[in-house]
């Protein structure tokens, strides 16, 4: 977006200043009826207009922030419920305005897709003049080099065509674009008058300057349609698998699953992962107790149904790629298993149940078990996992996060579920409206230790516990492309910041009558577009001294090159 | 961004404002078009849920194996030659608690016609499903499928969301009905009829 030109006159873009037609705007007097082409040309004018695209980028930004203040439908759909529990007259006006799900609101696909109409109607026509203006020719130099920003001015003793020779190899050493006098050019042709004055060299350099602008523009392009790319045929979903589970990855088989909007659960990757081992290792001494050193997920997985199976390693920020798609490790937890033998003895449960961590610290995890299926009525267990278990002032808390004195403290419920109908529940959630508390405390239990439910209910059983971790399953096919275009940008941006478009213009005049009879007087002037470090003027410096140094090798017996010009 | 261009390319600019504009109105559309809708399948009663595959569309069955509750092995090749409802299901799914009794009545209903009822038990431990299994009284056995490969390998041929998903199988192996999510009576034994149906 930005724009390096010069705004007003630009002394190295002639053509654009003199064919610039008068801006129509509604208002502009005369010409008659502002007709419907008229209208979009102006609002194409406008929407390619810089301070368009730069009001489109600024929406877009502050398109996301309501993205990140109110909960959003795909990150947190409970969240969104309960936003309209708690605002029940601002929450349906918030959703009409798309504002729970703003990314794919009408109106940010519209400023997005504004904004990229922007940026091609901008990079476009930009593209077509730098091609144009890397085809033409420097200027001719002008007659008198001393009125530019630089110059400098010597004699040498060769003639003004060797001279003139000289310096477009000197120039052309430096990666300059030359321009000669045409044939038909040499003196008088061009209305200049004096002997030699056809002798000149026109030199310009910097062409990347514009490149580098056109690149950033481009890879801006270039990003936005990654983004999109990444939204449209990319997905993300979530997966809490316990140690010794395996997993498909089918859209059953997930705990959330996000699709792009031209993705399917036939477009997930088809591997299976079972995790054999989860570590996660705890700073056991000093200031750090407690903080985790390192986590470690062993898995074995296939990546196609029936491929061969291969083992391999997650950590935090280190995923990994199976079948195109990337599995992160983004959490983990304690799974107590607990056995519930019902009132007529028949294990009615017997599973290792994920307990997510609070707030509180070290790992102290809240769950629930749900046991819909035990007789005569169904029963229903809020618990606490303490890893480390200690006895303060008479509550148990956790004081490792690390599993090394584990206890789970349980409260009993038995009665109606609320599940035999209705809709799905968090299974993190237990609603005990319909249910009778057993017991009028929490019951701690050590591993492999049970408690009889009163009622002759049955017993519950802590047989143990293992670990889970949750994994995020992610594939982002604009996730390269947007490195690369971001890469592009930054590029671009240096090149365009860094790259200056100068000329170096070279006369070489025979002297004044008197000064010598070989003397030939060389001009050299030169001017940079936008020159804020001021390197130019040392460039030019060297430049100037090199072409003297050139032109004094060559001057005294034979010349070093031809005194013909080299052919146009 | 742009400064007024010079005229000779104003119409150039004017038909790449068009194509630009086209190419939008494109992307628009696209993306706003309503996905699936494909023509292999008709709809049981017009409920967009329960549907019949059109003959000579019907996909083919995957085959599977696995351990059902009680322990025995279990292959879908034992069950060629009959029609087969494969209904996907957990113990911890409350839609499935809901349809269980409808399943158990149709299941009732059509053995003598020959149906076979199978059970895949997704993401389930055998303790819970067997409680679930006792508590409905499900006649019919069910495979274990704790990790959803089965579910995976079926949801490459027919879009399985989750738990409850029930395909009717003809004889020849290949999906002729689903339904997805909670089964009704009248959905699952119009399917039935249909398939059972001679030549079906």
């Amino acid at each position: 977006m930005t724009d390096v030109r010069a705004p007003e006159s630009d002394p190295f873009d002639p053509a654009a200043e003199r064919d610039d037609p008068p801006r129509p705007g509604p208002g502009s007097p005369g010409g008659g009826a502002f007709g419907l082409a008229d209208w979009l040309k102006w609002a194409w004018r406008q929407l390619t207009s810089m301070r368009i695209a730069l009001i489109l980028l600024f929406l877009l930004a502050v398109g996301t922030v309501p993205g990140s203040i109110l909960p959003q439908q795909g990150a947190d759909p409970a969240a969104v419920q309960q936003y309209y529990v708690s605002h029940p007259g601002l929450a349906p006006w918030l959703n009409r305005l798309g504002l729970f799900n703003v990314f794919a609101a009408p109106w940010f696909a519209a400023i997005y897709l504004l904004l990229f109409a922007s940026l091609i109607g901008c990079v476009v026509p930009r593209t077509f003049r730098l091609a144009g203006s890397t085809r033409s020719l420097p200027p001719r130099a002008p007659r008198n080099l001393s009125r530019l920003p630089r110059s400098a001015e010597y004699v040498t003793t060769l003639p003004p065509a060797a001279a003139a020779a000289v310096a477009a190899k000197v120039l052309s050493g430096h990666g300059f674009r030359l321009r000669r006098p045409a044939a038909g050019e040499d003196a008088g042709a061009t209305g200049e008058t004096g002997p030699g004055n056809g002798h000149w060299v026109s030199a310009e350099k910097g062409y990347l300057r514009e490149a580098g602008n056109l690149l950033f523009h481009l890879a801006l392009l270039g990003l936005l349609v990654s983004v999109a790319l990444g939204g449209l045929f990319g997905y993300k979903a979530d997966r809490l698998l316990v140690q010794g589970q395996t997993f498909a990855d089918t859209t059953s088989a997930l705990d959330e699953f996000h699709p792009g909007r031209f993705v399917t659960g036939a477009d997930l990757a088809r591997f299976t992962m079972t995790l054999n081992q989860f570590t996660a290792s705890y700073i056991s001494t000093g200031q750090q107790r407690g903080q985790p050193s390192a986590f470690d997920a062993r898995v074995t997985y296939t990546e196609q149904p029936g491929g061969p199976a291969r083992t391999g390693h997650l950590a935090v920020n280190r995923p990994l790629s199976v079948d195109g798609a990337k599995v992160y490790l983004i959490g983990h937890g304690y799974a107590p298993v607990f056995k519930v033998t019902d009132a007529r003895g028949q294990v009615v449960y017997d599973q290792a149940t994920p307990f997510v961590a609070g707030a509180t610290g070290n790992f102290l995890s809240e769950g629930v078990v749900k046991v819909p299926d035990a007789q005569p009525d169904q029963l229903g267990f809020t618990g606490v996992f303490v890893p480390t278990a200690a006895n303060v002032g008479g509550t148990l808390e956790s004081v490792f996060p690390a599993a090394d004195n584990p206890v789970v403290s349980l409260i009993g419920y038995a009665g109606n579920l609320g599940e035999n109908a209705g809709p799905a529940q968090s299974v993190y959630e237990l609603d005990t409206a319909g249910m009778k508390r057993l017991t009028a405390s929490p019951q701690a239990l050590a591993p492999g230790q049970s408690l009889k439910l009163p009622g002759d209910r049955g017993t519950i059983t802590f047989t143990g516990y293992v670990p889970w971790v949750s994994l995020a399953i992610t594939h982002d096919p604009g996730q390269l492309p947007a490195l690369i275009c971001g890469m592009a940008a930054l590029g671009g941006l240096l090149l365009s910041f860094m790259v200056r478009r100068r000329r170096v213009f070279v006369r070489a005049r025979a002297s004044q009558p008197g000064a010598g009879e070989n003397g030939t007087t060389v001009q050299v002037g030169g001017l940079a577009r936008t020159d804020a470090s001021g390197s130019f003027e040392a460039e030019f410096a060297a430049l100037a001294a090199e072409l003297k140094s050139a032109h004094e090798q060559a001057a005294p017996g034979e010349p070093a090159v031809s005194p013909q010009p080299e052919g146009e | 961004m742009l400064r007024a261009l010079p005229v000779r390319t104003r119409r150039r600019t004017a038909v790449l404002a068009a194509a630009v504009l086209a190419g939008v109105l494109v992307v628009v559309l696209v993306t706003a078009w309503p996905g699936g809708g494909s023509g292999n399948t008709t709809t049981v009663d017009g409920n967009p849920s329960a549907v019949l595959y059109t003959a000579g569309h019907r996909p083919l069955a995957p085959g599977f194996t696995g351990t059902t509750l009680t322990g025995s092995q279990l292959s879908s090749s034992s069950y060629r030659g009959h029609v087969v409802v494969l209904n996907f299901w957990g113990s911890w799914c409350v839609p499935c608690r809901e349809e269980a009794t409808t399943l158990a009545a149709v299941a009732g209903r059509y053995r003598p016609a020959g149906v076979s009822f199978l059970g895949v038990d997704v993401r389930d431990t055998t303790a819970s499903a067997q409680a679930f299994v006792n508590q409905f009284h499900v006649g019919y056995p069910s495979v274990g499928d704790a990790s959803s490969v089965i579910t995976a390998d079926f949801s490459d041929v027919v879009p399985i969301a989750g738990t409850p998903t029930t395909l009717v199988i003809d004889r020849t192996g290949h999906i002729a009905g689903a339904v997805f999510g909670t089964v009704t009576y009248s959905d699952l034994t119009a399917i039935l009829a249909k398939v059972t149906a001679k030549g079906g």
